[in-house]
């Protein structure tokens, strides 16, 4: 892999991180928004809904991250 | 009005877009970053952002609408009317656009036409995209101004704003990539919709129980495919000959902010993908938009305005936090209809009309630099004609039924550009020019050859298919193309086999 396609993947994976982290946020947002819900079926699914946010969020922001790590590793060799 | 978290979430969310669009402006450092993403965009984010700039707001709840008010058929427009053509465009024409190293549709119809065909092309895009800035600004402005009490010239300037901003500084990655995010967001809050409103009506049997005992008008509201002399505007005559065969194809294949975004591939392999993973997130998209219409006639059957449907879905039946985060996906469905104009006809002005007519041969930061005037131009130019759209209501009416009459020849030039060697310079340009005047002339006399009230699926067949007859005439009457110009911009078999090896 060349200095280009090494440059690309660590800019796909920044650009990764910063879409995880708004989605996280909102993730987190909406499971706290759980406080302001009247009946079990609304905290149930402000819950799933936070969760999947989260969840995609939070997978984004592993992955961005793991590749920036590895790609920076290779570039310095 | 929203109030509490549902509020702070709408600011956040826009906020929040205002910072993530920024972000990407270190991305941005010549004039292929800015229109093409540097070519390095992965497919999932493509086909993520093809969906969401194609549903954008007004079609979310104009389909929601519709579904409230004739029923399931207007799922055709997500299901055939997108699927086939997303398909046709993945493995015949993308190819085609991103081996060229195009950045305009125009671009293409100049390489196998001529200047002139390239000239009208992108002029009409312009105009089109242009005329409906102001619209969706108007738009944007007002949901502010109901959702969060905000006078309508601060919301037109707070939009514009975050907007332009975004899009000035980061390009077109800037407006693929705030689209993911307003897809994943909108298709986790559909789908609670979705189930929380199936709960609201007691299950799917239940609702077609009670919305078939409604009245005579919602007993075909479970019927797919409506007969010919239906009242709905989507009779299956021209469901199938407008819609699959010309609009979809059309709106897939011909549409520059739709074919630009696969342009911003990495490889052609992800530009293909892009178009297939769009695909298959678009079946998806009539369970979220559709279902809520319907359901929506048992839980609200006295909305006056079909169009209030999916807003009064959302409000009863959603939970504090969802309801503002699908309230905030809306406005980022408007803001992103409004960037992926400025960024499609920056690339349109500058790639089509600037680079061949004005300034030939400047450096690639002079150019960047154009792309970001048009930008801050357009920006202005919507700002100031939105309050039109408010003394004209049937405005962004009349802008889509002028581009529908447009794309019916712009197809025909496309598919017989791409399929048929023999094609000529003066047959595209004669098809082009007549094809757009027989839409015209079609629409002005339409009430002496149409019987349903909206005929513009038979308007958009008819003129492709003149368009079409015309450029085979014409370029049997005059002189062909050599081999060699048309290297790579028609279709051969040998691109098949070249993808074998990609």
């Amino acid at each position: 892999m060349n200095e280009v396609e090494i440059g690309a993947k660590i800019k796909n994976a920044q650009i990764n991180n910063a879409l995880g982290v708004f989605i996280i946020t909102f993730g987190i947002i909406v499971i706290f928004a759980m406080v302001y819900t009247e009946t079990f079926v609304q905290q149930m699914t402000d819950l799933v809904a936070g969760m999947v946010l989260v969840i995609i969020g939070g997978g984004m922001i592993w992955k961005s991250r793991r590749t920036i790590k590895k790609f920076k590793k290779t570039n310095e060799k | 009005m929203l109030a509490g978290i549902d509020y702070f979430i709408v600011i956040a969310y826009i906020l929040g877009m205002l910072l993530l669009g920024l972000y990407f402006k270190k991305f941005v450092n010549s004039s292929e970053d800015y229109f093409l993403g540097g070519k390095s965009l992965p497919f999932w984010a493509i086909g993520m952002s093809i969906v969401v700039s194609d549903i954008g707001a007004l079609d979310f709840v104009g389909v929601s609408g519709q579904a409230y008010r004739y029923g399931v058929s207007v799922g055709n427009f997500d299901w055939v009317g997108s699927v086939p053509a997303m398909i046709l465009a993945a493995f015949i024409f993308i190819p085609y656009f991103w081996r060229g190293g195009m950045y305009t549709i125009p671009e293409y119809l100049g390489r196998r036409y001529n200047k002139s065909v390239r000239t009208i092309a992108s002029v009409t895009w312009i105009l089109f995209f242009a005329l409906d800035l102001g619209v969706l600004f108007w738009a944007s402005a007002v949901l502010l101004n109901v959702l969060m009490g905000w006078p309508i010239w601060i919301s037109i300037l707070s939009t514009a704003g975050v907007v332009g901003l975004y899009t000035y500084f980061g390009g077109i990655t800037a407006v693929i990539m705030t689209d993911v995010v307003q897809m994943i967001i909108m298709f986790t809050g559909g789908f609670a919709l979705v189930y929380l409103s199936l709960d609201a009506v007691g299950g799917w049997e239940n609702m077609v129980e009670k919305i078939s005992t409604m009245g005579p008008e919602y007993r075909s509201h479970f019927d797919i495919i409506q007969p010919s002399d239906t009242k709905s505007p989507f009779p299956w005559t021209g469901i199938l000959f407008g819609l699959t065969f010309v609009m979809a194809n059309a709106y897939m294949i011909g549409n520059q902010s739709i074919v630009q975004r696969c342009l911003t591939a990495k490889n052609e392999w992800h530009a293909k993908a892009s178009m297939i993973f769009g695909s298959a997130l678009k079946m998806f998209v009539p369970i979220l938009v559709l279902f809520p219409g319907l359901m929506a006639v048992v839980v609200h059957p006295e909305l006056a305005d079909g169009d209030q449907a999916l807003p009064m879905m959302i409000k009863s039946i959603l939970p504090p936090g969802l309801v503002g985060l699908m309230f905030a996906a809306f406005f980022a469905g408007l803001m992103s209809s409004v960037d992926s104009l400025l960024n499609s006809t920056a690339t349109l002005f500058t790639k089509d009309i600037y680079e061949p007519y004005i300034k030939q041969d400047a450096t690639d930061k002079h150019y960047l630099k154009v792309g970001q005037i048009t930008t801050l131009v357009l920006l202005v130019i919507g700002v100031i004609t939105s309050p039109i759209s408010s003394d004209f209501p049937g405005i962004y009416v009349a802008i889509q039924t002028f581009m529908s009459y447009f794309q019916g020849p712009l197809f025909a030039i496309l598919l017989l550009g791409i399929f048929w060697k023999r094609t000529t310079q003066w047959g595209g340009l004669s098809a082009l020019v007549i094809g757009i005047g027989f839409a015209i002339f079609l629409n002005v006399f339409k009430d002496q050859f149409f019987t349903i009230e909206d005929p513009f699926l038979y308007i958009s067949w008819w003129s492709f298919l003149l368009a079409f007859i015309i450029n085979i005439a014409v370029s049997f009457m005059t002189k062909k193309h050599s081999e060699e110009s048309l290297k790579g911009l028609v279709f051969s078999s040998k691109i098949l086999t070249q993808n074998k090896s990609l």
